[in-house]
């Protein structure tokens, strides 16, 4: 199954890139508009700052690329910040606009626990992403997240309920590193990739 | 679990006594002061302690409770209650319940005519325990009942809840006595209330793992301001799902995993990849990687290492050992490290600390600490143990927390290779001061050690080394463990 892999520097591409090959993808990588604009199946990777992030796809005009691919059918994976990215904003640094794909903001951490969360969480999760995925434990790292989100298909707990995953029909996201998170992780991806 | 503050009363005051002792009173000021000053909300249960009571034999601080009772706060009084009436009159003062001593222990029949009279919900019998034994009359003598048959008997009454303190754990800080409410939750079905050695916020959540707790009294630990109450409070009510993490280290020398007391007589334990695969396999959470041949010379071999086996991972990688630069950890993350670790060169310029975590993220930075107690302290030590720096280090991993580091690895040198248990005093000297999580490392021997890191220590993730290597232990032995002790794991 052919999967474009959109080649953001601010992502840890090669990371994911090795376990959507291990989880089955017939992997295209690349940061051409025309090519993400007519792909199929699409990976948004991301992490770090959700502004440097969003500035990049704003600039390569890859924003207006996904959103025109997503029109036309195609599915579409965010992962971490690449995740947040879909959502309308983040309140970081300010407020800064997202792809605005599902709707929801992502905002700090409110809890008592230390920012960032690092490492493994339980999710309650449920769709098609997370089928035969026995135990739904995954690798976090990060500061912001959006909480109960109108398309939500996993939350989490971390000093407050928040948003691990989403769903609006064929756009999907989850908060957490599914290449960091051994079987389970690559359990969703292969879910993603199989999924028509 | 209900977190319950604990102030005992002495001429209209709040004070605290070491070890029972009247003549080492130290007054804290008025009962309501104290509350507001420890944030103590309206509707909160609270334990009163009358201790003039406890002395004479009859209920003396019976004003204030009537005052606390009309602040809608939950009272459960004790002191000196040997009869019915002394029980109604603290009723009549407006305390929801009465905590009975001695009465528990020793008469079968007036605990049973006050749970009559009263309703067996509103009896707390405490009980004070030394080495399995219960303690009567402040503690002086061993009491006539065995613990069994005791419990026993609330059990026969249908009381619900009963105060359970370990008297070598009282007043001492050191941390409440896990393994003593874990046996009792094999001999009764009585619900505990916690009491004694509870000191940190972590103390509160390890006992809240504990399904037989139903409360933990603190006092000494609020007053002193160890515990932020409403932080106690917020840690034990979210869920109990985030999981702990166990992790395998693999000291490498020229790219290969080596094994060595204290690095010496060093034999070699296979091929990084494979180990750390298998160590995947068997549930590892992550995968910590000390390169201890990483000088500048063979760097190189070290990168490739570092290459091969985060390319062959789906779980965190970690690697240190000769991060001198800010180079050198762009060097390791570039190879497929998702955070690296760095040591002697931190202790050189803690800069280094704030420098990459302002360049890759606080949550690449783990700074590691090599620990060597030094009188009743610890000091940092560098270059795998073997300089002794004057450093303190606990306050150097306080540092580092602020400099930036996202999690501190800790190793106790003296406890390195000698499979005796981590060292729980160092790790609860750290864990307490800093809010970042902690690995504990060094002296893991045993299953129980794992346990004991965590749930007293403190830690966040528990590190062994030759323990996997030899085949001792399976990473999934520790998990399962760990898992059956109600720790969360993944």
């Amino acid at each position: 199954m052919q999967v474009t892999l959109i080649d953001s520097p601010v992502a840890n591409t090669a990371n994911i890139a090795r376990a959507l090959r291990t989880a089955g993808a017939d992997l295209h990588i690349t940061r051409e508009a025309e090519a993400i604009r007519t792909a199929e199946k699409l990976v948004l990777p991301g992490v770090g700052s959700f502004a440097a992030a969003m500035r990049w796809l704003i600039d390569m005009r890859i924003d207006a690329a996904i959103r025109d691919a997503v029109d036309a059918g195609a599915a579409l994976l965010g992962i971490c910040v690449g995740h947040q990215l879909l959502f309308e904003a983040s309140s970081e640094m300010g407020m800064t606009r997202g792809l605005g794909l599902v709707p929801g903001e992502v905002r700090i951490f409110e809890g008592r626990l230390p920012v960032p969360q690092i490492g493994w969480n339980r999710v309650a999760a449920r769709g098609p992403l997370f089928a035969g995925v026995e135990d739904a434990v995954f690798y976090f790292v990060n500061s912001y997240a959006a909480t109960h989100a109108l398309h939500e298909i996993a939350s989490a707990d971390y000093g407050g309920a928040f948003t691990a995953a989403v769903q609006k029909d064929r756009v999907f996201g989850v908060q957490f590193h599914p290449e960091k998170s051994s079987a389970a992780g690559l359990r969703v991806l292969r879910n993603y990739i199989q999924w028509t | 679990m209900d977190v319950i503050p604990s102030l005992d009363l002495l001429g209209g005051r709040v004070v605290r006594l070491t070890h029972g002792d009247f003549a080492t009173v130290k007054t804290y000021g008025e009962p309501e002061v104290v509350l507001d000053s420890l944030g103590v909300p309206d509707g909160s249960r609270l334990h009163v302690v009358d201790l003039e009571a406890s002395r004479s034999g009859r209920p003396v601080e019976t004003g204030i409770v009537e005052q606390l009772a009309k602040r809608d706060l939950v009272v459960q009084i004790g002191g000196g209650i040997r009869t019915v009436d002394d029980a109604r009159r603290w009723f009549d003062c407006g305390a929801a319940r009465v905590v009975v001593g001695t009465v528990a222990a020793e008469s079968p029949a007036l605990l049973e005519e006050l749970a009559d009279t009263f309703g067996a919900a509103r009896i707390v019998p405490a009980v004070d325990i030394r080495d399995g034994v219960i303690r009567v009359a402040g503690w002086q003598r061993e009491a006539g009942a065995t613990l069994a048959e005791v419990f026993a008997r609330f059990e026969a009454l249908q009381i619900p809840e009963a105060l359970v303190t370990d008297i070598s754990h009282d007043g001492v800080l050191r941390g409440p006595s896990f393994a003593l409410y874990r046996m009792l939750a094999e001999k009764t079905k009585t619900r505990i209330i916690a009491s004694g050695g509870v000191s940190t916020v972590n103390d509160t959540v390890s006992l809240s793992r504990h399904r037989n707790i139903s409360g933990c009294v603190i006092g000494k630990a609020l007053l002193e301001r160890r515990i932020d109450l409403r932080d106690a409070r917020a840690r034990v009510s979210v869920p109990n799902a985030i999981p702990e993490r166990v992790i395998p280290c693999l000291d490498v020398r020229d790219g290969r995993v080596v094994k060595g007391v204290n690095f010496t007589n060093i034999r070699d334990a296979g091929d990084p990849v494979e180990c750390a695969r298998r160590y995947e396999e068997e549930g590892a959470d992550e995968i910590v990687i000390l390169d201890i041949s990483a000088t500048d010379a063979n760097r190189e071999t070290a990168l490739k290492t570092v290459r091969r086996v985060a390319g062959s991972l789906f779980i965190p990688l970690t690697v240190g050992g000769g991060v001198r630069t800010i180079e050198d950890f762009r060097a390791l993350l570039r190879a497929g490290a998702d955070r690296v670790a760095i040591n002697t060169a931190a202790i050189r310029d803690p800069e280094l600390i704030a420098a990459c975590a302002r360049e890759f993220g606080v949550q690449a930075v783990v700074l590691s600490c090599d620990a060597k107690r030094d009188g009743d302290r610890w000091l940092a030590t560098v270059r795998s143990g073997k300089e002794l720096t004057g450093i303190d280090a606990v306050e150097w991993c306080r540092r580092a927390e602020q400099l930036g580091a996202g999690e501190i690895l800790l190793t106790s040198v003296d406890r390195d290779g000698t499979n005796s248990g981590f060292e729980i005093d160092l790790l609860r000297a750290v864990t307490s001061v800093l809010r970042i999580g902690v690995i504990a490392s060094g002296g893991a021997g045993r299953l129980e050690h794992f346990l004991d890191a965590i749930e007293c220590g403190g830690a966040r993730a528990v590190l062994a080394a030759s323990l996997f290597h030899d085949h001792v232990l399976t990473v999934g032995d520790v998990k399962a463990f760990l898992a059956g002790e109600g720790i969360p794991v993944r």
